[in-house]
């Protein structure tokens, strides 16, 4: 993944987030569920909007609170699943 | 909403409707009396591929869309909710199967699931425990044989637990939410059939009590930590899209009911239909299931689109159709008179069975809470 394409994703999270939260001023590493400020159906609205934008999958193996905490995180998991589809 | 589905769903609810009209309909209220469905109805939805509808070709389902879903239970729910709610169930786990067990797991699970060799049911709700599902009390322990846990605890009002041969059990192992596959025969468990219910009475709802019930670690559904926030959502949505859509059937039951009768009974010179108060309720009604026909489809578009609102919408399509079918299913009573009031009549068992809708997959009160802090949320980002 090239470093553009990665501030790209980043970006898009980005939106999403601020489109989904109450987070302002977001913090590329402000953990966004011990924050409080994001619902009860986010955790699953940001796994559906992840697969969804970036034709990715996420699988049993990924359920892991790291991969999703915060909008780096977020952006590092879909950096490394987007890498595993496109190398088969 | 007929406008908005293609030539290939319209054809598929042609046949549902055909289905319900010829198995379902002549039956209900003999289900409802007995409190029970026989097994070769059962069997006979499951012959006609509606228990594996959503799931893949290659489990042995029928890969179909969600619209054709929603489609299927709105057709089923004009019968019976009470068959429905078999539907609803065995899509509630078979779709949290799909989307989080292992390769293993699917492949030993889904086939029979998707022919319908196998009843699933979704184990969440306990003695005290309804929708504040944090609270779980079920508790799995790690056992000292390798690779096994011990279970303990007791789930009620678990629909079609009299019919499931597998179970989807939500629980605790320690501080982290759980969820595992236990089949029915397992040592240990107790399934007791609950009977004496007001509606959904021939819907095969059990209590179950888990006596140190030895389950596999490779049974575990998801990641321990996980079940709440990520495998419950999965079936809880499957089950909204599912029970929206079959009040909404029951919403249309309600209205031609009511209008077929409205056009035959005669008070002196009139049809019930001519007076103005009657044709208030029946306009109700109908505006009720025009709304509803949208927000269904808007919710099953949602879903099958796979997008991230499809939470809301399918939240949005419950509650209105619950709601809805509540005030039909009572307005129906009204209409109809002393002849509703009789268990051989449908609108009977409309009125008994609409109340259940508010309450299963999270009740009317749940739905407000979650969708006004969205809306408010979404008022306030707005602002900002």
């Amino acid at each position: 993944m090239r470093p553009e394409n990665e501030s790209t994703i980043k970006e898009t999270v980005k939106r999403f987030i601020s489109s989904s939260t109450n987070i302002t001023n977001l913090d590329d590493d402000e953990n966004l569920f011990e924050s409080g400020l994001a619902n009860s159906l986010f955790a699953v609205q940001l796994m559906t909007f992840l697969e969804k934008t970036f034709a990715i999958e996420v699988e049993m193996d990924d359920l892991d609170i790291e991969n999703f905490k915060s909008l780096n995180a977020s952006t590092a998991f879909v950096v490394k699943k987007s890498g595993k589809r496109d190398n088969g | 909403m007929q406008h908005l589905l293609t030539c290939a769903q319209k054809a598929k609810y042609l046949e549902f409707k055909n289905f319900v009209s010829s198995n379902v309909e002549p039956f209900s209220e003999k289900w409802d009396q007995e409190q029970k469905i026989p097994e070769r109805v059962i069997f006979s939805v499951a012959e006609s591929g509606y228990l594996g509808s959503t799931l893949p070709l290659n489990y042995g389902g029928q890969g179909w869309d969600i619209v054709t879903f929603g489609l299927l239970n709105e057709a089923l729910g004009r019968g019976s909710s009470s068959l429905t709610s078999v539907v609803t169930v065995q899509a509630m786990v078979s779709m949290a199967l799909l989307k989080w067990g292992t390769d293993e797991q699917k492949a030993k699970w889904l086939p029979p699931l998707a022919t319908g060799n196998m009843i699933g049911a979704f184990a969440l709700t306990e003695p005290g425990v309804g929708s504040a599902v944090q609270a779980l009390a079920t508790e799995f322990t790690q056992d000292a044989v390798h690779d096994t846990l011990i279970l303990n605890g007791k789930k009620q009002w678990i629909t079609c637990g009299q019919h499931a041969g597998l179970f989807l059990v939500f629980g605790k192992l320690g501080q982290s939410s759980i969820a595992c596959l236990v089949p029915a025969d397992a040592l240990g468990l107790e399934i007791e059939p609950i009977g004496g219910l007001m509606g959904f009475r021939s819907a095969g709802l059990a209590k179950l009590t888990f006596n140190n019930v030895r389950v596999r670690s490779s049974d575990i559904v998801g990641r321990p930590g996980f079940a709440l926030s990520h495998v419950a959502p999965v079936g809880l949505q499957y089950g909204r899209i599912s029970t929206a859509c079959s009040g909404l059937g029951l919403l249309r039951g309600c209205f031609e009911e009511s209008i077929a009768y409205s056009a035959v009974r005669r008070i002196d010179e009139k049809t019930v239909g001519e007076f103005g108060m009657i044709r208030t309720l029946i306009a109700g009604m109908g505006v009720d299931l025009e709304a509803g026909n949208f927000l269904c489809h808007n919710a099953c578009r949602a879903e099958n689109d796979h997008v991230p609102e499809a939470f809301e919408k399918a939240l949005t399509a419950k509650l209105f159709t619950s709601r809805a079918a509540v005030r039909a299913a009572s307005d129906a009573v009204q209409i109809r008179g002393a002849s509703g009031c009789h268990e051989s009549s449908p609108v009977s068992r409309f009125y008994r069975d609409a109340k259940i809708m508010e309450i299963i997959e999270g009740t009317t009160q749940i739905h407000e809470h979650l969708l006004g802090k969205i809306f408010v949320d979404q008022a306030a980002r707005l602002c900002n």
